[in-house]
């Protein structure tokens, strides 16, 4: 595949990737670095440091680790049990995972909403059972639990990804040469899945920790996320300059996480699917 | 035993991921239009969604730009796998840096930002703006599922095929494609999915009167999600699982055979084919029947989501000739930017009180010409009187839904006769209060109980009120919207703040419920119809408003929203004599003391009351 032309080949995805991610993503800096009569200031950054935005952006990361963990320990089994199947199932597999996001994530989040409520449908067969009721809707547990429904596919795809490209021969040598199903799994399977981990860590923290939809309808508003406050500054206040500068403190984040995947995953071989 | 387990834990991921799936297919037959309700098994809505246009014409939009865009992006996006497996490491990470930004992205960051975009290049908002957004999220997911395939290959077989003398493109094809065809596949249906399910970067980029289904979905929260919807979502979804079966089932006898590589790559390949074929042809369908005509020129309407009766439309466009086209959309909020920066055209909004105001202030609106709305005589004397409090000469509004903000309470829950904002503040209610999730309106309720002005902008009082919210906000079960009116319905809370005109429908159902105006005042609430500055069509506008003035027209419309009316000759048709005498439907305003209407408070108050309002979120 080595021709002087395949270079040409990258400039439709450059001119396009100039025009509508990096000259928007200027305009965000430009928004962010101004006030509303378009003075320099970085006042709009600075204001991350308000304990309201702090406390937001720290229950942000908290919230957004947590369901991160959550989606990390269930998806891993999972996958392993998944890519022992057979390979003639995977796109069925694959597509499975994937089905649920064609109902409209808003309809899904509103559905979880019909679940939990203390009169909803997951009580009425608890008191059925004459089992206590769960009372988590409006809590913070509702919005982790939010997040790990909604994004749970984007940690199980590249894990199982991953796990199937796995050489069965490096498995079977490091049985062959004594090693237990644990250390087989610590030291050889877990190592070799890591591109896929970090891919799937990364594809579940991001959007997470950006969330405003799912606080808003399981955690009932009464828990402030950075989305939320972004959202708000956006929508609610039309104070873009705000919305803007936070979005910016945000972006440090993204380029963190991607900092980290280009070093675990150097030739970004761990794919979605 | 293992194996047990193993099929054990599977089937409880499967039992989480697909619980809320089963709900919605669940609720697509309930015979009630809330969720909060069973009201018995029915098909009805799935005959409704088939009648009502706007819903296909949605679904036609949605599956057209997920289909382009992600054909587009697959293209591109494998283009450029191409060059970038060529390329130095170092600008290959540079490229992949880039390529994973709007991914990783706050939607309402890349939605904003693309509409700035488009607002300075001079585009108009259309179909075109949603295409080219949704290319550009769409790329990455292309890219990021193709990429592994490239590392996999094997180069030698390519240098093998150009050593035999076929030219660079016919190798690629023959040797190459085959190979990476399953990243490519993947990374279509990963777009197409992701397309089907973006809202937020869709509604800052589309144009007048293009919905689709994720922004027909939000502008409906406002006054609840039509079980249209859920019978949609549940076709849609059943329709790919039956595809998927069928497709992942039919192959299975053959699976003793070896299965050779090629073949392996044949079967995804042949349900997303078959998939998007099948859909096609359904679109094709769905289109066809969606023909249009346009005689009398058109008028461009941006109105909030489910506010008025779509059979009213279709008498205007009998009666004029003239084409309506349109647009709905959830918020004053969001409508006031999509407006300001002139994003797309429109000619007549439906903004609410203080709005109205700050439009006037921004010289957003047209005076309207009254002497071509005859109809006006209709609207009640004190409604218009009202309207001075934002509109000082009557001469750039029309009111057209008008209600009160109040208290809605479960008499099976509280046994005490409710008559004060003060019983929000009652900690034997702990956990059974729903308040309104917005800013104007939660200070509302503090700063009446107070004693103060709702248009304050002291500091002082402002601070007092503060307090008062955060004090409050342990006793508070959630903030809401929408959600009330179902929560109220479905016996989830004891008391709610509430708009009046959801209060009468939620009586309806659930007869529990009582309304009442609190004795320190509250808001009353005008949704006027506006003319834009710049509308292109100004006549046909003023001719759509005094359509909407007429009796017959306000009384369908009355009907179908259930927020009332200001037009005293409509409500004279009522012939539900309940409804017609209610006091909640038309109070006698004379009544109640302190009663007022949201005024636009500058841009520094506005700002002072969300930073007070981000303080009491984050206690």
């Amino acid at each position: 595949m080595k021709s002087r032309h395949s270079k040409w080949l990258s400039m439709p995805f450059l001119a396009w990737s100039i025009l509508f991610i990096l000259i928007p993503l200027f305009m965000i800096f430009y928004y962010g670095f101004v006030d509303k009569s378009g003075q320099f200031t970085t006042e709009n950054i600075l204001s991350i440091m308000k304990p309201e935005h702090l406390k937001a952006l720290g229950l942000s990361i908290l919230l957004s680790m947590i369901a991160t963990i959550i989606c990390l320990i269930l998806a891993y089994p999972l996958s392993m049990i998944l890519s022992r199947l057979g390979v003639n199932q995977n796109s069925f597999i694959v597509l499975i995972f994937i089905l649920p996001m064609w109902m409209n994530f808003l309809l899904r989040t509103l559905a979880w909403q019909t679940l939990l409520e203390k009169t909803g449908v997951i009580n009425s067969i608890l008191s059925f059972l004459h089992l206590p009721a769960l009372n988590i809707i409006n809590t913070p547990y509702a919005i982790i639990l939010g997040m790990v429904y909604n994004f749970l596919p984007f940690m199980v795809l590249p894990i199982y990804n991953s796990l199937i490209k796995l050489d069965k021969d490096v498995i079977n040598a490091a049985r062959d040469l004594g090693a237990n199903g644990v250390q087989t799994f610590i030291k050889v399977i877990f190592p070799l899945t890591l591109p896929g981990v970090i891919s799937g860590i990364t594809m579940v923290f991001i959007p997470a920790l950006t969330t405003f939809v799912i606080s808003n309808l399981l955690g009932g508003s009464k828990i402030l996320l950075i989305g939320n406050v972004i959202e708000q500054e956006f929508t609610h206040a039309s104070n873009w300059n705000l919305g803007s500068g936070l979005s910016l403190i945000m972006m440090i984040f993204i380029i963190i996480s991607m900092g980290a995947s280009t070093i675990f995953d150097k030739n970004g071989e761990a794919g979605l699917i | 035993m293992k194996r047990f387990l193993e099929r054990f834990y599977i089937a409880i991921i499967f039992i989480f991921l697909y619980a809320p799936i089963v709900m919605l297919m669940v609720l697509s037959f309930n015979n009630s239009r809330t969720r909060a309700k069973w009201g018995g098994f029915t098909t009805g809505w799935y005959r409704a969604l088939f009648q009502n246009q706007a819903i296909m014409e949605a679904l036609y939009n949605t599956l057209f730009i997920a289909i382009v865009s992600s054909v587009i992006a697959t293209i591109i996006g494998t283009i450029t796998c191409i060059a970038l497996s060529n390329m130095k490491s170092h600008s290959r990470t540079v490229l992949l840096g880039i390529n994973n930004i709007p991914m990783l992205n706050a939607d309402i960051v890349t939605g904003i930002s693309l509409m700035l975009l488009f607002i300075s290049f001079g585009f108009r908002f259309g179909m075109h703006t949603i295409l080219l957004a949704h290319i550009t999220f769409n790329i990455p997911y292309v890219i990021l599922n193709v990429m592994p395939k490239f590392r996999q290959l094997n180069p030698n077989t390519y240098e093998a095929a150009l050593d035999l003398g076929a030219s660079p493109v016919y190798a690629f094809f023959k040797v190459i494609f085959p190979d990476i065809l399953p990243g490519i596949l993947s990374g279509f249906l990963m777009a197409f999915t992701m397309s089907l399910d973006d809202f937020v970067i869709t509604h800052f980029t589309k144009g007048a009167g293009v919905d689709t289904l994720s922004t027909k979905i939000y502008t409906e929260v406002r006054k609840g999600i039509k079980p249209e919807m859920y019978a949609l979502s549940t076709i849609i979804f059943a329709t790919v699982f039956v595809l998927l079966l069928f497709i992942n089932l039919a192959p299975a006898k053959k699976e003793k055979q070896i299965i050779s590589k090629e073949k392996r790559h044949t079967l995804p390949q042949k349900a997303v084919a078959f998939a998007v074929i099948s859909i096609l042809v359904i679109s094709t369908l769905i289109y066809s029947n969606l023909s249009k005509d346009k005689e009398g020129g058109q008028v461009i309407v941006y109105n909030w989501g489910e506010y008025l009766d779509p059979e009213a439309l279709k008498i205007f466009q009998e009666e004029t000739g003239i084409e309506v086209i349109y647009d709905e959309y959830e918020t004053n909020e969001n409508m006031y930017p999509k407006i300001e920066s002139g994003a797309a055209e429109y000619d007549i909004v439906c903004p609410s009180d203080y709005m109205i105001q700050k439009m006037i202030e921004k010289d957003l609106l047209a005076q309207i010409d009254f002497s071509n709305i005859p109809n006006i005589k209709n609207i009640d004397s004190n409604y218009m009187e009202q309207s001075k409090e934002f509109d000082p000469d009557n001469k750039y509004s029309v009111p057209y839904c008008v209600g009160t903000v109040g208290i809605l309470y479960n008499k099976s829950m509280v046994t005490e006769s409710i008559d004060s904002w003060d019983v929000l503040w009652d900690k034997q209610y702990a956990d059974n209060i729903l308040m309104q999730d917005s800013v104007r309106d939660a200070f509302m309720v503090a700063l009446k109980k107070l004693g103060y002005s709702m248009n304050s902008t002291n500091e002082k009082e402002l601070e007092e009120a503060k307090e008062a919210l955060i004090e409050q906000k342990p006793l508070t079960q959630a903030y809401v919207v929408d959600q009330v009116r179902d929560k109220m319905i479905g016996n989830e809370a004891a008391i709610g703040v509430i708009y009046s005109g959801e209060a009468i429908y939620s009586q309806r159902e659930n007869e529990n419920l009582e309304y009442v105006i609190p004795k320190e005042g509250t808001n009353v609430w005008i949704d006027s119809w506006c003319i834009l500055k710049n509308a292109p069509n100004k006549e046909n506008a003023e001719k759509f408003i005094n359509f909407l003035c007429r009796p017959d027209i306000a009384l369908m419309n009355f009907e179908y929203i259930t927020y009332s009316t200001p037009n005293a000759e409509a409500r004279k048709l009522i012939e539900d004599e309940d409804i017609r005498n209610s006091q909640i439907a038309f109070p006698d305003l004379s009544q109640y003391n302190n009663l007022e209407t949201y005024q636009y408070l500058g841009e520094d108050a506005d700002y002072i009351y969300n930073e007070l309002w981000k303080e009491i979120k984050s206690k």
